[in-house]
């Protein structure tokens, strides 16, 4: 193709030329050069970038090759950290199967004392019986690492434990509200937080069925008694996602 | 573009993207259960793009396990205060495939250019979204001629290149480069405004 020679892009035209993807041979590696070394280019690009995102709204979603996850942890390396994480579910998980079990041994003992020995099955059986999901933890930590918040959801009995260690920051302006976010992204209120270090929360059937693993537990800052829109409007200071303890 | 002028926009603060600017936060400290759940709900926006991009299955594939090796290791560049997390992530994505395209097509370059493209490239980083984005694209992208918006429509979605899109519409290099920047500048001092 005949061409007439071109005059070189403008860098402001060659900035959104390159965010657009268009360009080739000499004057994308014009582009990438100033990349590096311009910060006003550098800004423009920015700036382009985010101008243009929104086409690709038009790409439609497709569920990614199931070998991918695989190749990326492979890629990312061992567990670091891991295995204290699952060091300390290990143990919260202990706690809370010796406290289920004394639980479940007082509830005997209740009954018991009070009916005698169990005679028939026409009694509903003790709660040890019950074929409970399994508890989830979720452990959420803040950016700084501040604080901690042990989230331990008991499906059998419908109850959110809730344990903070260090300091979660409050003040009178503002409420900590928890969400739970399940696989549908959208996030529903579990309500707000007190102050203290330990916190007890009986749900609804409709929430708790939310609570399953995988579901993020979160915490946001909200105006005084919540957020006035039903979903989080201030930053999230911790989160983390439930899984089998 | 009537997905992306709705207000409803995905790329834009909708539904769970607090939540995905928490899971990049806890990411960025090394954070494997939420770089899981990251990967969950997002994965098949990203890997939509990267398809759209390279038509290629493998290589869609290859290049979706570098964006979210990247997205682990560079997670803290991620800055909620000038864009949204999956703008963000959408870009990366989009920024690698087209990467990935420029190095497939250039040939002899190749090897020249594959040294380069290994760089990183800082702007890949840095997205700088306005609030209303998409809502205000769509509108503005509306104002442009016909052949402008859908030049810059294919551009930032299938990868086309100047060559490419002088070759398919049959007009030569130099006009297919002014049309585009006229659109660009007429798109800018519309979104400007």
């Amino acid at each position: 193709m005949i061409d007439e020679p071109d005059p070189p892009s403008a860098p402001a035209d060659l900035a959104a030329e390159y965010a657009l993807g268009v360009l080739t041979g000499d004057e994308l590696r014009r582009a990438r050069d100033l990349a590096q070394t311009d910060a006003q280019f550098r800004a423009d690009v920015a700036r382009w970038s985010g101008r243009l995102a929104p086409i690709l709204d038009e790409a439609e979603p497709v569920a990614a090759p199931s070998g991918a996850w695989a190749n990326i942890q492979n890629r990312i390396g061992p567990t670091e950290d891991g295995g204290n994480v699952v060091q300390l579910r290990r143990s919260v998980n202990q706690w809370r199967g010796i406290a289920a079990a004394m639980s479940a041994l007082a509830a005997c003992l209740a009954i018991v004392l009070v009916t005698g020995i169990p005679r028939t099955t026409t009694r509903a059986p003790v709660p040890v019986v019950q074929p409970a999901a399994a508890p989830l933890v979720a452990m959420l930590g803040d950016r700084q690492q501040q604080m901690k918040v042990v989230a331990s959801w008991d499906p059998a009995a419908r109850q959110l434990v809730l344990a903070v260690t260090g300091d979660m920051k409050s003040d009178p302006a503002h409420s900590h509200e928890l969400w739970v976010i399940p696989a549908d992204g959208k996030p529903r209120s579990l309500g707000t937080m007190g102050s203290g270090k330990q916190m007890h929360m009986r749900l609804a059937d409709t929430l708790a069925k939310l609570l399953q693993q995988g579901a993020t537990i979160a915490i946001s800052v909200e105006p005084p008694g919540g957020s006035p829109t039903g979903a989080p409007t201030g930053p999230v200071v911790a989160s983390g996602s439930l899984s089998e303890a | 573009m009537k997905r992306a002028m709705d207000g409803g926009s995905e790329l834009h603060a909708g539904s769970g993207s607090g939540e995905l600017v928490a899971l990049l936060e806890a990411v960025s400290r090394g954070d494997r259960q939420a770089f899981a759940s990251l990967y969950d709900r997002t994965s098949a926006k990203l890997y939509g793009i990267c398809l759209r991009l390279l038509g290629s299955e493998a290589e869609a594939q290859d290049v979706l396990q570098d964006v979210y090796v990247i997205v682990w290791e560079k997670a803290g560049r991620f800055d909620p205060s000038k864009a949204g997390a999956i703008t963000w992530l959408a870009v990366l994505a989009r920024n690698r495939a087209i990467d990935r395209l420029r190095r497939r097509s250039v040939g002899t370059d190749a090897i020249e250019a594959a040294a380069h493209i290994e760089d990183e490239s800082p702007s890949a980083f840095d997205i700088v979204e306005q609030a209303d984005n998409a809502a205000r694209l769509g509108r503005c992208l509306e104002q442009l001629e016909e052949h402008s918006r859908s030049m810059i429509r294919s551009a930032f979605l299938d990868g086309a290149s100047y060559p490419e899109l002088a070759e398919r519409e049959g007009v030569p290099l130099g006009t297919m480069k002014s049309w585009i920047r006229r659109g660009l500048q007429r798109l800018r001092g519309c979104l400007e405004r």
